[in-house]
């Protein structure tokens, strides 16, 4: 059976766009996974949604004539409210990334273009698509719990990455295992200015649809900010408020963010609520993180939140996780715990972030034996090289 | 594992709760506290002495509750956190949110002071 093939609409005034995104993505277009079309402004952009109804998603520019991306995004639901849209902005321009956030963009890239990154976002938002093309038709339909909640962790799925960062000099590996009928964990790694890159792990407070679509802003949110500020503090604040806006179910999400800058090992970090991560030092002993204060996101508007800064030294192996970890029981109702998780890197010292990440799940695994697991696990970790500069 | 029991003070309730409040039982937890509220009562207090774990999803019953009772102007407090809920309550920082005391009677006598 042949896949379906999704239509990307590319805005952008730069003529040079058009043959530029043909040539890198043509494989993909001669395997029939994407087809363009193309337009220069918002103006042309809306006739084009208005005459063809089987575009699946928009990449837009923001500054254009007549009518720019940010009026564009404001008109697209107008012509079909399913419609995704990635926005291309400036890297730091916070103002303009905040409205197009508040006018529901579902992803950003930035300029200039990285077309490796630019596969994976644009992936990454048909996945998202095709989950809540599914989601509707559920919501339309009368389903089983059972079915919302596959629906629900089909579209946690789609939204995490599985490309991470390998380097001489330092690497990063995330892995979720979620569970049965509980879940809201989610995990992120985004490239930022400088070689420098975002981390993030967060766990949402409910499960369904209802929190699935909150994980997605959230996600949305902070990939928004992350681009929009450098301090991490700033981001959360961004992401808090903006979540609060719009949430009257007082849900929330733990969500710790840092910053690891590969020139000097520093890992500058805020945290939503979330528990501290361990820094683990070459001879497998390990320690949480210092605290910063700062609350659960999307309960409390107007808060601010602190951040730290810590050295990741060569050799030394940062370690982000969800509760799902610490709290896995064994059939003696025992929680797996701290000090288990600390034996893990006294007994083996970490040189690799997927070996680490991957021991961990082997070692709740093994001490869970058939008790059900109550909770997503998620495991981030980043491991510098002992060599590495 | 979850018990949810109530004695009223007047206008207050306290409501105690033992156990584990997790994902699995989280609704339970919510249909409880809300049976054992009534109409006229003016301070609702959850007692925690006894509560061994509770996940994000039974904090979130916890804010919707809060926040159901702040509309109906009732006031509301948790007291008698054992160490380790404590240390979540820190950790995701419910303990800036909510009014937290050491035991029924002080939250009472805050609430009703």
């Amino acid at each position: 059976m042949k896949e379906q093939t999704y239509k990307i609409l590319v805005v952008d005034d730069e003529v040079d766009l058009e043959p530029l995104m043909l040539q890198r993505m043509r494989r993909d277009i001669r395997a029939g996974r994407y087809s363009f079309v193309f337009a220069h402004n918002g103006v042309e952009a809306l006739e084009k949604l208005n005459e063809d109804h089987t575009i699946d998603m928009v990449l837009s520019d923001i500054n254009m004539p007549q009518m720019d991306g940010l009026t564009l995004l404001e008109q697209i639901p107008q012509v079909d409210p399913n419609i995704k849209s990635v926005i291309i902005s400036a890297y730091g321009d916070m103002k303009n990334i905040r409205t197009a956030m508040n006018r529901g963009a579902f992803d950003f890239v930035t300029k200039p273009l990285d077309f490796t990154d630019l596969r994976i976002t644009i992936e990454r938002t048909l996945a998202h698509l095709t989950e809540w093309r599914s989601a509707l038709a559920s919501r339309d339909q009368l389903v089983s719990l059972q079915r919302e909640l596959d629906v629900a962790s089909k579209m946690q799925k789609s939204i995490l990455p599985t490309r991470f960062p390998r380097h001489d000099d330092y690497g990063v590996f995330a892995h979720m295992e979620p569970a049965r009928n509980v879940g809201g964990d989610f995990y992120d790694v985004i490239n930022l200015e400088h070689g420098r890159i975002g981390l993030c792990i967060a766990d949402v407070s409910d499960k369904g649809v209802p929190a699935a679509l909150f994980m997605m802003s959230s996600r949305t949110l902070l990939k928004g900010a992350s681009i929009g500020y450098d301090n991490p503090g700033d981001v959360l604040r961004e992401v808090n408020d903006l979540l609060r806006e719009s949430n009257d179910t007082e849900m929330f999400v733990t969500l710790l963010y840092g910053i690891y800058d590969p020139a000097t090992g520093d890992f500058t970090y805020a945290n939503g609520g979330h528990n501290e991560p361990l820094l683990i030092r070459p001879d497998g002993s390990s320690s949480l993180l210092p605290r910063t204060g700062g609350i659960i996101l999307g309960v409390m508007g107007g808060m601010e939140f602190a951040h730290k800064t810590i050295n990741v030294g060569p050799g030394d192996t940062l370690f982000l996780y969800t509760d799902g970890v610490s709290e896995a029981m064994n059939v003696e109702a025992e929680e797996f715990g701290m000090e288990r998780l600390a034996a893990i890197f006294a007994d083996v010292p970490p040189t690799d972030a997927e070996e680490t990440t991957m021991s961990v799940f082997k070692a709740v695994h093994t001490f869970a034996g058939e008790t059900p697991q109550s909770d997503d696990i998620t495991c981030l970790t980043l491991h510098r090289s002992e060599s590495g500069s | 594992m979850m018990e949810v029991t109530s004695e009223r003070r007047g206008t207050a309730v306290i409501i105690n709760t033992e156990g584990r409040v997790d994902g699995s039982n989280a609704s339970d937890f919510q249909d409880a506290l809300e049976a054992a509220i009534g109409a006229d009562d003016d301070s609702v207090i959850l007692n925690l002495a006894q509560l061994d774990y509770i996940s994000s999803a039974g904090l979130r019953i916890i804010l919707l509750s809060a926040k159901n009772l702040r509309q109906r102007d009732v006031s509301f407090a948790i007291s008698s956190l054992s160490p380790s809920v404590h240390e979540l309550f820190i950790i995701s920082g419910f303990d800036q949110i909510i009014a937290i005391h050491s035991s029924p009677d002080t939250a009472l006598a805050a609430l009703q002071g």
